[in-house]
């Protein structure tokens, strides 16, 4: 009877091997700041009994490097906007989206569930993405530093605030802004011979910059340690909220140019491996939880409600596709590292 | 099997002895396991604590180099001098400062001197490549005024070192640092004014330190580094480390909950045995260093981890050492337990052996009255019980023979009375039928007898009967059987085959011998018998038969004239109604 009590005791001290092994069924999510938060995630393992693996991008560049990698089969589901979403839709990264399988898309609001309506979203009749919410860039400034509040883009390269202004490390909309600010009519495409003046802009926005940020939280230490007066706000609305959180007291504009504004949907990667279970993400992000977040918490818009302080008058361009994303990014890349113009234009 | 005594007590003994030496055994393995998984963690501990200081010191020193280099007067003369040509040949200097301490160390990916103005133009850049040592020139050189290391480092006080946070090399053109984790140290360059015009920057090869910093760690043994945020800079699994760069987050204090402390700033170390979401269990002990000399409110924690298996490895050996001693013990105790309880109870066995053979035979066995305990108490006092029982029994023996003597002898003559004698003749003609052999019966009378009593008084008589006795017992053989069977009636059963010339012999000798007058106080006593004698099987077939036959013969002896004796005859149909038998 002892010795059977030892070797039970024993047994029982040993190492467990027999841990459960994880759940078969993973829902790898490729998202944005914000857009999936714990509690989110939470609530839909709890309702699905699925584990949901959330990777965060930061840009679009990193966004097509990552579903790129493994032509999507590394992702089931991620967020992109209505321009960048071309390009997947062209090289067969995405697949269409189902939107009778999701029931919450009844909720949103009549322009957003028009998928029809919203320019680069339907391909051949089929739907690619389901809008999950949206931003303008504008302009965040410190009230304490503007008697008005900037009504151009061109205040970002106004030497008065040299050195105390943010942009943010993107290549697509930098180019679009070093478009708008030469007068392009349609910054989304860069003529042929526009290439070095645009460059050259850019070069000149880096000479005139504190610094390039990529995560909203970096831009409010930064903005905040190194009395910033101007910052490029590429994540709209939800940096305002972010600030104003951290004690800034900002004003944000909307330049008269017309602010770049993105739309960004949810769409399904080519190598889903469970479209069922993608659907169903994609329906609870357009649930009553998820949609509360985004305002409340990140200061975005959702897709369900028009928020209460949209201006009427401004005037915002949907992002669209560019003219070569590669040549940007190619050229953006050694802007960023500090090479000079001749050195970014080298073939 | 039937539960003895013995084999109860020995298997109480024996479960008692099992369960000492288990539980002793038990103990001892875990208390074991324990000091070794402190002794683990304390070893961990004092080789992380090591270690950090190492890290610590390591920064530190790089830091030095830094502060050094931008102090140098080369490094501000560089960045003063407006002549070209005087401008390129300092820079030859500084950049062959710069070579010197890339040659000397090894975990220095790049040098530079970068200037605050030409919006943050690097002015002397050397590379490491894998083939040696580069210098960066002409319009290979970047504006780097955007980046922090330079926007932070511009704003440091003199003899200020900049420590960046660690982070993947992203930077085109930055020959072996591209793509690898770096940290940038960056001192400012101060003119003469309090003017600062650029700053030094050396990018450290992270993992380059940390794998030089760690050699001295046994290997097996699992690494990891965290900054301020909880992100992994160093972990055994590859994919852990700077996963934020990857857009994922990978946190110490989410794998490892109890360093939550070490990141809020309550405490300063912990060990603790974890099991984390990448793999089996662990001790770890994790510690942390603030970095407030190098940069306000950085800190890192650093973590040691060894597998708990192999903490335990040696009290998996000890745990079957253990088992082997209880099992030993365990053994030892049951043999001992049975050899107790053996000496317990043989003893007592033996005394109850003893009073078994004493209650059948009688007779008393040896007892263990010599011992000096209980037992030997009660073996002694069984002793006394029994030999004073022994000589009540002898007593009441002696007593009844004496009964029996009694009952079955004369008083008068000490001759067998009728009784026994029946029973005598009974057994001899059982005895007779069987072997099939013969018998006689003498029956006789005292002629005279009633004449003595009547004259010379009762004492006369018994006298006389006592005379007679004697001189028939001396006159018949000792297998023979005389008796007295009333008055003045005797018997004597001859036992076994004789001829009638036999036993007319002893006829004879009767009359004979009871002839013989006796003499008793100056009185001539004469006393004579005829006898009559009867054979089984010619006389008689039982007892009854064979008395009566003797009888009826001594009677007709009688009548033939007195003093001779007389066979019976065959007998009858005709029993006779009334027999001296009655």
């Amino acid at each position: 009877m002892m010795l059977a009590m030892l070797v039970l005791l024993v047994a029982w001290s040993a190492p467990d091997g027999g841990r459960a092994a994880p759940s078969a069924r993973t829902l790898r999510v490729l998202a944005w700041p914000g857009y999936a938060d714990k509690e989110v995630v939470e609530s839909f393992e709890r309702r699905h009994g699925v584990r949901v693996e959330v990777s965060l991008v930061g840009s679009d560049e990193a966004l097509w490097q990552k579903i790129g990698a493994n032509r999507g089969g590394d992702f089931d589901v991620f967020a992109v906007n209505t321009a960048e979403l071309q390009r997947y839709i062209d090289q067969g990264l995405v697949q269409a989206v189902d939107q009778a399988a999701i029931p919450n898309s009844g909720r949103q609001l009549a322009r957003f569930r028009n998928l029809g309506a919203i320019a680069g979203l339907t391909r051949q009749g089929r739907a690619y993405g389901i809008p999950y919410t949206y931003s303008e860039m504008g302009l965040i400034y410190d009230r304490s530093q503007f008697a008005r509040p900037p009504d151009s883009i061109a205040a970002l390269w106004d030497p008065r605030y040299r050195g105390r202004v943010l942009a943010y490390n993107g290549a697509s909309h930098n180019f679009s802004l070093a478009a708008q600010s030469l007068g392009s009519a349609s910054p989304f495409r860069i003529g042929t011979t526009a290439w070095p003046d645009a460059v050259d802009r850019l070069i000149a926005l880096r000479r005139n910059v504190l610094g390039f940020y990529s995560q909203p939280d970096e831009a409010v230490e930064l903005f905040r340690r190194h009395g910033v007066a101007l910052l490029f706000a590429n994540y709209g609305r939800q940096q305002v909220q972010l600030l104003r959180a951290a004690g800034a007291d900002i004003g944000y504009a909307i330049p008269r140019e017309g602010a770049l504004a993105w739309l960004d949907c949810w769409v399904i990667s080519r190598g889903a491996r469970d479209r069922g279970l993608a659907h169903a993400w994609i329906d609870h992000m357009l649930g009553k939880q998820a949609s509360d977040l985004l305002v409340s918490r990140q200061g975005l818009a959702n897709t369900v409600e028009a928020p209460p302080d949209h201006g009427p008058d401004d005037r915002l361009l949907w992002l669209e596709p560019v003219e070569d994303v590669g040549r940007r990014e190619r050229l953006w890349a050694r802007v960023m590292s500090g090479d000079r113009l001749g050195k970014v234009l080298e073939p | 099997m039937r539960f003895g005594i013995a084999l109860r007590l020995g298997l109480l003994l024996a479960a008692i002895g099992i369960l000492a030496s288990g539980l002793t055994g038990y103990y001892a393995y875990t208390a074991s396991r324990a000091l070794l998984v402190q002794a683990a963690e304390e070893r961990l501990l004092t080789a992380n604590r090591v270690l950090a200081r190492q890290i610590v010191a390591a920064l530190e020193n790089s830091g030095q180099d830094v502060r050094l280099l931008a102090e140098h007067h080369r490094a501000a003369a560089a960045l003063l001098e407006s002549d070209r040509r005087a401008r390129s040949a300092s820079e030859d200097e500084v950049a062959a400062l710069f070579e010197g301490l890339l040659a000397k160390h090894p975990e220095y990916f790049q040098v530079r001197l970068i200037s605050a103005a030409e919006h943050g133009l690097e002015r002397v850049r050397i590379d490491r490549d894998d083939s040696g040592l580069v210098r960066v020139l002409g319009d290979d050189l970047q504006e780097k005024s955007h980046v922090p290391y330079v926007f932070e480092t511009l704003k440091l006080p003199a003899g200020g070192v900049y420590f960046s946070s660690p982070a993947i090399n992203h930077e085109r053109g930055a020959h072996a640092g591209q793509g690898k984790p770096a940290l940038q140290l960056a001192a400012p360059v101060y003119g003469t004014g309090g003017r600062v015009l650029g700053l030094v920057v050396v990018s450290l090869d992270m993992a380059g330190t940390f794998n030089m910093l760690a050699g001295g760690v046994p290997s097996g043994l699992g690494l990891y580094l965290a900054g301020r945020s909880g992100d992994f800079l160093v972990h055994p699994v590859p994919g852990r480390a700077f996963a934020f760069d990857r857009g994922q987050r990978a946190l110490m204090q989410e794998e490892f909950p109890v360093t939550a402390d070490l990141f809020a700033g309550r405490r300063d170390h912990v060990v603790s045995s974890v099991q984390p979401d990448s793999g089996e269990t662990v001790v770890a002990a994790f510690n942390r260093r603030d970095l407030d000399k190098l940069r306000q409110g950085a800190f890192f924690v650093l973590g040691l981890s060894q597998p708990l298996h192999e903490v335990l490895k040696e009290s998996d050996a000890l745990g079957v050492t253990t088992l082997r001693i209880v099992l030993a013990f365990s053994a030892l105790s049951f043999l001992l337990a049975m050899l107790l309880a053996h000496a317990i109870t043989g003893p007592l066995n033996q005394m109850v052996r003893a009073v078994r053979r004493f209650a059948s035979d009688r007779v008393t066995g040896p007892l263990p009255v010599r011992r000096h305990d209980e037992i030997g108490l009660l073996a002694r006092s069984f002793a006394d019980m029994q030999g004073q029982i022994q000589s009540q029994m002898d007593a009441l023996h002696d007593k009844q023979c004496e009964l029996d003597h009694l009952a079955s002898h004369d008083s008068l003559t000490g001759l067998p009375n009728r009784r026994m004698f029946l029973d005598r003749l009974d057994h001899a003609l059982a005895r007779a039928r069987r072997s099939g052999e013969q018998l006689a019966v003498l029956f006789f009378d005292l002629d005279r007898f009633k004449d003595i009593n009547d004259t010379l008084g009762h004492a006369v008589g018994d006298v006389v009967l006592g005379t007679v006795a004697e001189r028939l017992q001396n006159v018949v053989r000792e297998a023979d059987t005389v008796a007295r069977l009333g008055g003045d009636e005797f018997v004597i059963l001859l036992d076994g085959t004789r001829g009638d010339e036999a036993i007319a012999l002893v006829a004879r000798k009767v009359i004979d011998a009871l002839a013989e007058p006796i003499h008793f106080e100056g009185h001539l006593l004469s006393v004579g018998v005829s006898i009559g004698i009867s054979q089984y099987p010619r006389h008689g077939r039982d007892a009854s038969e064979i008395v009566a036959s003797a009888d009826r013969a001594m009677y007709r002896a009688k009548g033939e004239g007195r003093g001779g004796y007389r066979f019976a005859e065959a007998p009858t149909a005709l029993s006779p109604a009334t027999g001296p038998l009655g």
